[in-house]
């Protein structure tokens, strides 16, 4: 089993050198030209201009730019804002706990409503609570977020004045970004869970529980439920990259700060470092996760374990 | 099952609509009786009261509290409130004393003199005097501090000599009447040279000024916090407070989302929003608890370019064609609900020298626009669109993206107006104008604005060659008799003959159909009723000098 670790991380470390590649080739290969986007071109002459991209190091050939970044990255340092020379990894450093916080704020509401509507609306099929759990899963996938977090803003905040509309001070600021970001993994997590539900019922193991004699209430919850839930935790681990993605919008809505709101300033602006810097940034956070996701099930589910 | 499935489909879909109308109401019909805005006093008429602390939403994050280094007109709302400049323009276009008491004008308009106030210290205790003034100006121009849009305002400045402790003279390469009242704007504001020195690159992050108000902090995306200077007593003729400010505090929120920013002010979370979507401003208006104020932002309206270097649009009759077919009105009068006036002129209203004969000088003429294009020997092909010697007639629009201020939607009806007129209009929405307009030129046509103190504003647009003679102009003109116009306001010292020049340049624009002029951008917040006495300089700019809130 430890070896089967060893090998995961292996893996991860290549994924990781081929986000870092990718994410590279990607800003590199942009027709635009990241020197105009920070000077006036109006008023600047092309010595200006050059002296400027020289400064940068972005006349030296691809490879070159590529490998000093390569380095550089090895060593802790992504670079400075080319907006305002401000180094980026204390910066994603400084952003990302905020986002931490409304990723984990979400995942807990995905988890407990995904899971809770799943498992009952798989026990009781057909009846009105399964059509609220089918009805949460298609909100939840196909309700654009920044919809969702405006019609919250609407009904609680400017009608109800219960909560804040915007700001990333406190709990209360919290409740309304999440709730916009759970109901989108809720509503992943609610059909998964229930179709492996459906599917584990079925099985040739849950007849011979009930042949036992086992109540069902016994056999729901401490077997069919077990089977189900890694599918569901499965699920969490591509989750996490949907809830990192959604933090650009959700940040940007909720006027929040944390690393979605960097990214998407930093596309605006062509801020190429800080573009680099929080796309690698969050690659890494999601290999992270899913290597976590991935040791998690031979602790969960007993034949991945065995088959090692 | 399946029928049951449906009718609770059926009540879904009736639960979210209704909570869409509910959504809706909430903004239209909010009653005038104690909703849970903290802030907002049902008594108005309150008088001017000592402290408090305002929240202010700005709808799109500084770049930097450099003034020499920044761009962005978001960024000059919370330089105003840090740094004071050598002089003020009054609202009669004239320049009144700031910073600076008086000053003379060398005989060949070369060099300004400037007597100094000498009670000023900046916020770190540096003492203002002959010597910040130059340090401020020789900072600009030097290459190292990277200066943006300062550098062009302060064009055409040479260098500075520091006569006594509270004497200047600037010097310039060529006379220049633009030259003072660039000097009023905020991004010529004067920085202690102390801390620019002490934080170089960073000294946007740690901004230390004259003015009103001090920094305190500035949390990334979240907000900018200023708190009063309490030894301000150097405050210019356009505010009536010429000591230290009311407020305590001046927290700037940054709320990019015009729905969340707007909701913020109707919830009670921050005292005034700016820039308040056209479909909100009538609400606002209309409910008691609330004021929105406007003011026109000065310079060059919202307006499309003819790029004159590409055939067919470098003939007057061609552009002619365009410039009858296109229905500004009701462009402007659709897309901002009549929010928005529509622009006439090259220059805004509010400017030194704007020609208001030329408004309603043009009407929509179709008839006249297909008949110049005949003329012209574009005939129609099959599919409508006119042709000649085998190429069809179309037009290159480019617009910045993101849709700031509806300027796709305009390129939509424009491309739409200019269909039966047999004109193929293609549409290219890019954030990277840089590359397409200003390196390429691929374009016939591209809008653009710029806020401005001066009418010069327009040489940098239409002159053949741009002072720095880097880039082509957007106009792409290459008109001798507007060339010399242009040049001969740039130095015309006496000011009812620069009036009259400018206002020939104006008509000369409009009448050779070199620009579409669309919309005069109106800056405009929505405020709780509490907020009381937020004054605009020339530009359109707040000023928080005045400001008090009604407890």
């Amino acid at each position: 089993m430890g070896r089967s670790i060893i090998t995961r991380l292996f893996t991860s470390l290549f994924v990781v050198l081929g986000s870092l590649i990718l994410v590279f080739c990607i800003l590199y290969l942009l027709p635009s030209d990241p020197v105009l986007m920070m000077i006036d071109p109006s008023s600047a002459t092309p010595e200006t201009i050059a002296n400027l991209r020289h400064q940068l190091g972005l006349d030296r050939p691809f490879y070159i730019q590529f490998a000093s970044y390569f380095n550089n990255i090895i060593h802790g340092d992504f670079g400075n804002s080319m907006m305002n020379s401000e180094p980026v990894l204390p910066k994603i450093l400084k952003h990302f706990p905020a986002t931490l916080m409304l990723t984990i704020a979400s995942s807990i509401i995905a988890v407990i409503v995904g899971v809770l509507l799943g498992v009952l609306s798989a026990i009781h099929r057909n009846r009105w609570i399964d059509i609220v759990a089918r009805i949460v899963g298609l909100f939840g996938i196909s309700m654009p977020t920044f919809w969702t977090g405006i019609l919250l803003i609407l009904l609680f905040s400017i009608q109800l004045h219960w909560l804040p509309v915007m700001g990333s001070d406190g709990f209360k600021t919290l409740v309304l970004p999440a709730i916009t970001l759970g109901i989108v993994g809720a509503g992943f997590i609610v059909r998964m869970v229930r179709n492996s539900m459906l599917e584990v019922i079925h099985e040739q193991f849950i007849v011979t529980l009930r042949s036992k004699g086992l109540s069902e209430r016994a056999i729901m919850y401490q077997h069919a439920l077990r089977n189900a839930l890694i599918p569901a935790i499965t699920m969490m681990g591509v989750l996490i990259g949907e809830m990192l993605a959604g933090a650009v919008v959700i940040e940007t809505v909720f006027s929040r700060q944390g690393i979605g709101r960097i990214i998407a300033d930093a596309i605006m602006a062509k801020d190429l470092p800080v573009v680099q810097g929080v796309v690698f940034f969050s690659a890494i956070i999601y290999i992270i996760v899913n290597l976590i996701v991935d040791i998690s099930y031979t602790y969960i589910d007993p034949r991945v374990r065995r088959a090692h | 099952m399946l029928k049951l499935q449906n009718n609770w489909l059926k009540y879904v879909a009736v639960a979210m609509v209704l909570m869409l109308v509910l959504g809706g109401c909430s903004i239209g019909t909010k009653e005038a009786d104690g909703n849970a805005t903290g802030t907002t006093t049902e008594g108005v008429g309150g008088k001017s009261s000592q402290g408090g602390e305002l929240s202010y939403a700005l709808a799109t994050s500084p770049d930097t509290l450099d003034p020499h280094r920044s761009g962005l007109a978001v960024s000059v709302r919370v330089i105003r409130t840090l740094y004071d400049s050598l002089v003020v323009q009054l609202p009669d276009h004239t320049i009144g004393p700031w910073l600076a008491t008086e000053w003379t004008v060398s005989p060949d308009a070369k060099s300004y003199t400037f007597k100094l106030r000498q009670d000023v210290k900046f916020q770190d205790g540096t003492p203002f005097n002959a010597e910040a003034v130059k340090y401020n100006f020789d900072r600009i121009i030097n290459p190292e501090t990277k200066a943006a849009n300062a550098q062009a305002l302060l064009h055409p400045y040479k260098s500075s000599e520091v006569i006594d402790e509270y004497t200047v003279k600037l010097n310039l390469e060529t006379p220049s009447q633009a030259f003072l009242g660039n000097l009023t704007q905020a991004l010529l504001g004067l920085v202690s040279p102390t801390a620019a020195k002490k934080d170089g690159e960073q000294f946007g992050k740690n901004p230390v000024g004259t003015g009103p108000f001090k920094f305190v902090k500035w949390d990334e995306n979240a907000e900018i916090v200023v708190e009063r200077n309490d030894d301000y007593k150097w405050a210019p003729a356009i505010v009536d407070n010429k000591g230290a400010a009311y407020l305590d505090k001046i927290t700037f929120k940054i709320i990019p989302e015009e729905a969340t920013r707007i909701g913020s002010v109707q919830s009670g979370q921050v005292h005034a929003a700016e820039t308040v979507p056209p479909q909100n401003v009538a609400s606002i208006k209309g409910d008691s608890n609330f004021q929105l104020l406007q003011v026109n932002t000065v310079g060059l309206p919202y307006t499309l370019f003819f790029n004159q270097r590409r055939a067919p649009w470098n003939d007057p009759k061609a552009r002619q064609a365009v410039q009858l077919a296109v229905d500004v009105d009701s462009i402007v009068k659709t897309l901002y609900l009549g929010t928005y006036e529509r622009a006439w002129s090259p220059l805004s209203p509010g400017i030194l020298g704007y020609n208001e004969s030329l408004e309603n000088s043009i009407k929509p003429d179709v008839d006249k626009a297909n008949q110049l294009l005949d003329e012209l020997g574009w005939a129609r092909g099959a599919d409508g669109i006119r042709e000649k010697d085998g190429k069809k007639l179309t037009i290159q629009y480019v617009d910045g993206s993101p849709n700031r201020e509806k300027r796709n939607d305009i390129a939509a009806i424009v491309q739409q107006q200019l269909k039966p007129l047999g004109i193929d209009v293609k549409v290219e929405i890019t954030k990277d104008v840089q590359t397409v307009v200003y390196i390429n030129g691929d374009y016939d046509l591209y809008g653009n604005n710029q806020v401005n103190s001066d009418p010069n504003g327009l040489y940098w647009f239409y002159h053949t060659s741009a002072p720095n003679a880097a880039k082509l102009s957007i106009s792409g003109s290459a008109d001798p008799e507007l060339d010399k116009l242009l040049e001969q306001g740039l130095v015309e010292s006496d000011q009812g003959k620069r009036i009259a020049i400018y206002k020939t340049i104006q008509k000369n624009i409009i009448d050779k159909a070199l620009i579409l002029p669309i919309y005069v951008f109106p800056y405009t917040v929505a405020a709780s009723n509490a907020v009381k006495d937020v004054k605009f300089d020339t530009l359109g700019y707040p000023l928080f000098n005045d400001v008090n809130l009604l407890k």
